[in-house]
This record gives C-alpha cells, structure tokens and sequence, in this order.
C-alpha cells in the first residue's frame, strides 16, 4: 500500500495520474499483449511506438503514455550523436523537448535576435518547463532533419527562472514528473508559439538570457521550437499513428507504429478516411487545434484529439467518479458503460465514435502491471467545453494529423483524420 | 444563489481589500478578490489594451495581453474582482491574476490529478477550472461567495 500511494505521490507529471504498481519483482503474470488489428512493415518512414511504464517504472511508472526512441546529433556531425529512448509521441504539442539530465551530448544554444541566449518558458495546464532553444540534428526511422530547433528542459546553464515564467505554476523539468526523456510534439501545427511570438515579445515565452538576467524577446517563426516532422525532406506532411486494440481490461505493453507522411508512400495512403478539418493557429473563436463534440446532447466546441492525454476526459455527471484519493478525476462505475459522441470538423463533416468507460479503480487494481486501458476516463473541469481525445481513442485506430498549410491526396492541413 | 452568509462574506471581502489598498496601494491590482481600480494601470505596465463593458450587476474589463490571449476581470458594482476568465495561446500570470489564491492552485497542480490538460481546483471559497494544451488554453477562476446574486456561472467566461 505504501507503494501504491508513492508511486502516485511521484505522479506530478504529464501523465502519470493513475497508479500503477509495479508487483516488485516476481509475481509476473502472464499478460495477454495487445492484439493487432493492422500491422505496419518496417520502412524508411515507420518508427516503432510503445506504450510501457516509462523511463523511471520503479518508482513513477506511468499509465497510457506513448513512447518512441529518437536519435538527436550535434549539428553536422555523425559521431556525436545519441538515441533517447521513451520520448513521449505527443499530438498535442509541437516540437522535441529534452529533459537534461538524459542529454549526454553537447548541443550548440541558439543565438537570440540581440546576441544572448534564446530560452524558453513551456506552459502546460499545471506548471511550467524552463530551458534553453538548442540546435539538433534530429532522425527519427529513415526520416532526418538538420539544425532543428530544440527546448533542453532543466538545464543547469539557465537556473534562474523569470518571474514572468515560474508564475504560470510549479516547474516540470525532471524525467519523473515528466514521465518521459523527452517529448515528441508532432501535433497540426509548425511552430510552438507562431506569428504571436513573431510580433511580439510576449511574456511567459521566449527570452533573451545573458550570464545574469534574461527578459522576454521576439522570437521568429524559424527560431521557435519547431515539429521536426515538416522539416523532413520528404514524408513532411504530417503522421499516421496506428495502434492496436486494447481488450477491455487493459494490457501488460502496446507495440504500434508511427508512419511519417500522408499519401507519400504506399505505406500511407488515406482511402477513405473521414477527415475533420481543426481550426487554424490564428483562429480567435475556437481555439487552434480544436473541433467539435456533440456529447449527451452538450455542444463541445473546444474538444480535441490528443495523444499526450492519458484518457478520454469529458464531463458526464452520471457517470460515478472514483470515490478514492488515489483514482480522483477519474470515472469508476459500477459495471463498464457503452457511451457515444458525435465529432463534427471545421468542415462540418461529422462522424460517430463509440467507447467504454471502465472503473479506473478496478483497472488498476485488477491487473497492477498493466500499462494500457482502452476505457480510461475522467471528469474535464466542470463548465468548460472540451471533450479531451486522449491515447484510449488512437487504440485500435489509423489516425492521420496533417499538419496546417502541408496538402495529402485528400485535403489540407490542419486535420485529423481516422 | 447568494446566501446571507454569503452576502456578509462579500462585504467582509469589501472592507478587507479596500484597507489593504489604502494601506499598501502598491501591493493592489487587477486581481481575483482585489479592487478593480488599478486594472488601467496593471494593462498598461503589461502593454495591453482595455475594453470595460457594464451589465446589470456586474462589469466585465476585457484585457488584450500581448501574448494574443484575452484575459477578462469580472467586477461587482462594489468594485472587487470576483472572477477571472482567459482564452488563448498562452497561459496569464496567475500569481498576478490569482493573487493570494496562487498558492492554493500550485499546490493544486503538484498534486497527484487526472491527465495533464486539465486541472480543477474546487473549494468552498475559490474555484479554478484551468485547460488546454499548447497554443489553446482556456480557463477560469471565481470566488463563490463573492460572485453577486443574479449572476449566472455560464456568463463568467
């Protein structure tokens, strides 16, 4: 028990919410494996993805969190050069983030637009990341880009935090509270931030560091951090993720594939996937990256499919949520419950999706190894208008994200399509 | 709904935050449970633009941040700040915006909790309701028993 609630005392993190207990050596039961519903050949442009307990599964392993290994290089060179593993495969974010202390190499910082350093402070809902932009190499399968901007989170070059920056929450830099070595964001969009960093030296962004203060600067489009996936030579449009299904009491591991390219190879093509349009990076109404949900009757207008979240979390008051401090925020009734949304696009094409909801206390305490529930979910804060897609929908899945302004046979970014 | 308790807790509030101003003017601003008044001056230290609209019971001051997010203060006609509400790319600086509620909202978000794009924070006198991921965050955060009687949680967006 003392295990069970430290391994959740340790979940900060990204997605480390729900516990998992790892038996403690022996005790492995024999776990059925995800079963494949398309298995992807190797190729140039397919990475192995997994979904495990994580870089640290002893003492904060983590629960639906997709990882894949990738291999960064000093600029130039193809010696110096380190493959991480369990980076994080996240469609919610843009750009490769490394935590510093798995960084044995030595990458060159970028130069800021005055001649300093260019640092940067990542907000995410519950804290905040601080680290310098660094310039990478970056080759991920068959596919490989040049100079490509990096965040290197935690770096003890840049310790002290702007005010600006560590008053959006508590700081997120180490591989525990991460859950991760690193994240992959290869969401629909290039750039971290877009034309608001341009024109502005916005707060709680960017900034300028000299060896004894830094304050917030402009940083252009090429300066940001940037998906590395449009930076390929080719296979730039965007990724399909494919993932088997998940039996409904959960899985030991996940094996899947992330193909890069939408249309580009014969490993890629679309068919006749239902494709749903998401509003562009300048759009002011709906926010960027989102779409519709119509959900028991409710008009969700900020939802989004995101393989960074860990479940399905939407708003559902009959749905009993978990009773227990170690499972809150998430949903446990009394026997699996089949649900239904409809997903309608910018582009108002719609189309339905079923899925189960499963008592999260159970899961977890059924099969305490498990790494992978396709019927995880939980409350999204109340009065709000999201219905938050996370890892539980990409399984048993093709899911297409094309990035905004890249083109497919079929219809231009950005869209997700399944 | 307001109970009697609840309308003395908001004059409570009243009298609290006006002698905080007067006796520490610097330490007042735009902030949840703080006076209104020094919102015109905190926008312009952060270089942002103001629009103040009136509705029945309320006033709503709608701040332009140069990150591109909108961060609008929901005022009583008494003149304290009940509730905060953004949308937008970037997050607002909640130690500014929360004020003597940021402490409950950072120990909120160190704690163990559900996924990582959303966070709630439910109390009896402060609730925070913060979501969204990279360039798409939205959220909110009020005092419930300050919030005046008539007015509707949907409308503090």
């Amino acid at each position: 028990m003392d295990k069970f609630k430290r391994a959740l005392g340790g979940g900060l993190a990204m997605l480390l919410s729900l516990a998992t207990v790892s038996c403690g050596g022996g005790g492995d039961t024999v776990a059925p494996s995800s079963s494949g519903v398309t298995t992807v050949a190797a190729a140039s442009n397919v990475v192995a993805v997994t979904v495990d307990a994580g870089p640290d599964s002893a003492s904060a392993p983590t629960i639906n969190t997709l990882y894949t290994t990738v291999t960064v290089c000093v600029p130039g060179s193809t010696t110096e050069c380190q493959a991480i593993d369990h980076i994080q495969v996240d469609t919610g974010s843009y750009g490769l983030r490394i935590l510093a202390p798995v960084l044995t190499l030595s990458l060159p910082v970028t130069v800021a637009s005055d001649g300093n350093s260019l640092v940067e402070c990542t907000q995410f809902v519950d804290g905040y990341s601080w680290g310098p932009i660094a310039s990478a190499d970056v080759q991920i399968a068959g596919e490989s880009a040049s100079s490509v901007p990096v965040q290197v989170i935690g770096s003890s070059k840049f310790a002290t935090v702007p005010t600006a920056c560590s008053s959006t929450g508590p700081a997120e830099d180490t591989v525990a509270q991460f859950g991760a070595n690193g994240i992959l964001g290869i969401g629909v969009f290039e750039q971290d931030c877009g034309a608001g960093c341009v024109n502005s030296a916005a707060p709680g962004y960017y900034y300028s560091c000299s060896q004894t203060t830094c304050s917030p600067i402009a940083a252009s489009l090429a300066s940001q951090v940037l998906n590395p996936v449009p930076l390929f030579a080719t296979d730039n449009n965007g990724t399909i993720l494919v993932l088997p299904s998940v039996a409904a009491n959960g899985a030991a591991s996940v094996s899947g594939s992330l193909i890069f390219g939408i249309d580009t190879e014969s490993n890629n093509n679309s068919g006749t996937q239902t494709i749903l349009t998401v509003a562009p990076g300048s759009s002011q109404t709906v926010l960027p990256g989102n779409f519709t949900t119509v959900y028991g009757g409710q008009s969700l207008s900020d939802s989004f499919i995101d393989s960074g979240t860990n479940g399905l979390f939407f708003n559902d008051s009959s749905i009993p949520a978990c009773t227990s401090s170690n499972f809150t925020g998430f949903y446990c009734p009394a026997s699996t419950l089949s649900r239904s949304a409809t997903l309608t696009g910018v582009n108002n094409v719609s189309t339905t999706v079923d899925f189960s909801i499963a008592n999260a206390q159970t899961l977890a305490t059924n099969n305490p190894t498990y790494t992978a529930f396709s019927t995880l979910g939980g409350t999204y804060s109340s009065s709000t208008t999201t219905f938050d897609w996370g890892l539980p929908f990409y399984f048993g899945r093709r899911v297409a994200t094309a990035i905004e302004n890249h083109s497919t046979s079929v219809g231009t970014g950005p869209y997700v399509a399944f | 709904m307001l109970s009697r308790s609840g309308i003395g807790q908001k004059y409570v509030y009243l009298a609290a935050a006006l002698l905080v101003a007067a006796l520490a003017p610097q330490l007042a601003r735009a902030t949840l449970g703080e006076p209104e008044t020094t919102i015109a001056a905190d926008a312009a230290e952060l270089k942002a633009s103001v629009k103040s609209t009136e509705q029945t019971n309320y006033r709503v001051h709608e701040i332009q941040l140069p990150s591109g997010t909108v961060l609008r203060e929901f005022a009583t006609v008494g003149g304290i700040v009940f509730a905060v509400a953004w949308s937008g790319p970037a997050m607002p600086n909640l130690q500014q915006t929360l004020g003597s509620y940021f402490d409950v909202y950072v120990t909120a978000a160190k704690a163990p909790h559900a996924g990582h794009r959303h966070l709630q924070v439910q109390q009896d006198n402060f609730v925070m309701q913060s979501s969204g991921r990279m360039r798409a965050f939205t959220g909110r955060a009020y005092l419930p028993q300050a919030v005046p009687a008539g007015v509707s949680l949907d409308e503090l967006h």
